[in-house]
């Protein structure tokens, strides 16, 4: 039975795949985003084939030497490749994107999810609380969570999660609010459907599409907060090659050795815009009303 | 018209209120002794950590200590710092003034040079004058506020010599407020461009189009004003994210604002300045934002009487 089964799954499932794929490269947002993506991912997991130099190996070539054909984007103070150091970066990048979206997006899925099912006061009590944090800003929740857990890179990782949980759970819930009158939603309870199998089987798959298009351009801001505090040192610490701390230490050299600014920041630059092209390809691709804008 | 007006108070009030239970119970969340975590630095006898667990109250029950806090609150007693042991309050509101006209400088920018090119690639949707605008907002959006900073730092003060490098002075304001100001004018373009688009295509735009209005008449008395409701409605959103980058940029720039406090104050571990700092700034963001609300109330009716 099984046997027989798998094929069909899978001939259903390639071609949806592969047409999903196939319009997102047609959009031209989309196709430059996946490319951008591709090749952050392909230098995170290629880095010690892709990197001349050990990223954190003092004295690999002169200090502060200028870029050349032995070091591509020059060298820092410590005499360390930055162009290896960059590459092993985009490791570190993708490890917060997905680590801090994957925190804020689960929970703000399920405040957002239980908010909009249970309606009255359990929803206002949880949405008003969702805006009392939102009107924090993410980034005081940020330095709130980092007063708690002490510095360092996994701690950012984990305060930039937690900051964004509101954002999640309101766009959630204000899918949840309009599925939840559609007659398809109401015809199940109707049928006496359980609570799980309402939230779950109902409401969730129709809330996916929207949560993909928002936790890819979430990428984006949880790398550029989490280099912000890295580059304010609250994150990344020295010898870690993190984009934002590069920069921070680049400081006081910006004179000397303008490579070790430039650089950095054109890597974090890309990742963020590469991240907002693909969301904004995948929002195109979903939701083609947006594609007579 | 007074309704709404309450309405947004109590729900300000609320938010202050919440911030309140949540600055008392920070300290409580933090794994380990915060007192002992405080005063790390500092050669402590265990009997004066004790005087400072006492003073600061955290001998108490958790309810005592939110009662205490909030009865010295009223008084405008934020506690003391515990680098320099000075008045919470007094440090913060000395700051202040620094990250306040910072903060209206680069509005002044994000407004001047956002809503022009997002009205421009509105109206000349689906050209390459859209493109070419909005091309320079997601690249806009994408940098990192302190890279922008850094840019400016090299071209303009260190290559140019034009501007100082770091400072309080109104020259120094220039480059600081110039990158926090381009920063968000580029999210303020994609957020004007979208909502006069919107108004474009709506019929009463259409209309005067049809009978024959001279084309600047229909651009600025009817589309551009429509188009400002919904845009001067996300300024509130703006400045908090403004405030929010003012972090940031303070630090790039030695900028001695309360984003730069903020930072050295989470470093020392100093808990009663971190605990100021929150309420503070979640309160100005809160009041700003009714006032912007109210003032939107004013300017759209539907919602005066909605």
């Amino acid at each position: 039975m099984a046997s027989a089964a798998e094929p069909v799954h899978a001939a259903a499932g390639t071609p949806a795949s592969r047409s999903f794929l196939g319009a997102l490269l047609r959009t031209p947002s989309g196709a430059v985003g996946l490319v951008v993506v591709a090749v952050l991912v392909l230098a995170a997991v290629l880095a010690g084939v892709i990197a001349p130099y050990d990223p954190l190996r003092m004295a690999a070539g002169p200090r502060l030497a200028p870029p050349s054909w032995a070091h591509w984007f020059g060298t820092d103070d410590f005499g360390r490749d930055v162009f290896s150091r960059i590459v092993y970066g985009a490791r570190l990048t993708l490890q917060i994107g997905v680590i801090a979206v994957g925190i804020s997006l689960t929970s703000g899925l399920l405040l957002g999810l239980v908010a909009g099912y249970a309606s009255g006061w359990t929803e206002r009590v949880l949405m008003r609380l969702v805006d009392v944090l939102f009107s924090f800003t993410e980034i005081v929740i940020a330095l709130a969570c980092l007063a708690i857990l002490g510095i360092g890179l996994t701690n950012a990782m984990i305060a930039i999660g937690i900051a964004s949980i509101p954002f999640y759970a309101r766009i959630t819930h204000s899918v949840v609010l309009v599925e939840r009158n559609k007659p398809y939603f109401e015809a199940a309870v109707a049928g006496g459907a359980g609570h799980l199998r309402l939230i779950f089987r109902h409401l969730l798959p129709n809330v996916v599409p929207t949560l993909i298009v928002v936790g890819t351009l979430g990428v984006s801001t949880a790398v550029l907060a989490a280099a912000g505090l890295s580059f304010l040192g609250l994150g990344a610490q020295p010898p870690q090659p993190e984009w934002g701390f590069m920069l921070s230490s680049s400081r006081d050299l910006i004179s000397r050795a303008p490579w070790m600014m430039i650089f950095p920041g054109v890597a974090i630059a890309i990742t963020v815009l590469g991240f907002n092209l693909l969301g904004d390809g995948v929002r195109e691709v979903l939701d083609p009303r947006q594609r007579q804008r | 018209m007074l309704r709404y007006i309450a309405q947004r108070l109590a729900a300000a009030a609320v938010t202050i209120w919440v911030a309140t239970v949540a600055v008392t119970l920070l300290i409580h969340a933090v794994p380990g002794d915060p007192v002992r975590i405080m005063y790390a630095k500092f050669q402590s006898t265990p009997e004066q950590l004790e005087a400072v667990r006492t003073s600061l109250g955290l001998d108490q029950p958790i309810h005592v200590q939110y009662a205490m806090y909030l009865g010295r609150l009223v008084e405008g007693d934020l506690g003391r710092t515990i680098v320099g042991d000075q008045p919470v309050l007094d440090v913060l509101l000395a700051r202040f003034p620094a990250t306040l006209t910072l903060a209206v400088a680069s509005l002044a920018i994000a407004i001047l040079v956002g809503m022009p090119l997002g009205f421009l690639a509105a109206y000349k949707r689906g050209t390459w004058v859209d493109i070419g605008a909005m091309l320079v907002a997601i690249v806009g959006v994408s940098m990192p506020h302190f890279w922008l900073g850094l840019l400016l730092l090299f071209f303009f003060a260190l290559q140019l010599g034009w501007l100082p490098v770091a400072g309080s002075g109104i020259a120094n304001l220039v480059l600081p407020a110039l990158t926090l100001g381009l920063a968000n004018a580029a999210v303020l373009a994609r957020l004007t461009r979208s909502a006069m688009i919107d108004i474009f295509d709506q019929d009463f735009v259409r209309t005067a189009q049809a009978k024959g209005l001279p084309k600047t008449v229909v651009l600025y008395r009817h589309a551009l004003r429509a188009g400002l409701v919904p845009i001067v409605s996300m300024l509130g959103l703006q400045f908090a994210y403004l405030m929010g980058g003012a972090i940031v940029v303070e630090n790039v720039f030695a900028w001695n604002g309360v984003g730069r406090l903020a930072i050295e104050a989470v470093f020392a571990r100093d808990y009663p300045l971190i605990q100021g700092f929150i309420l503070f700034f979640a309160s100005i963001v809160v009041i700003v934002s009714v006032i912007i609300d109210v003032l939107y109330a004013f300017l759209d009716p539907r919602i005066r009487y909605g």
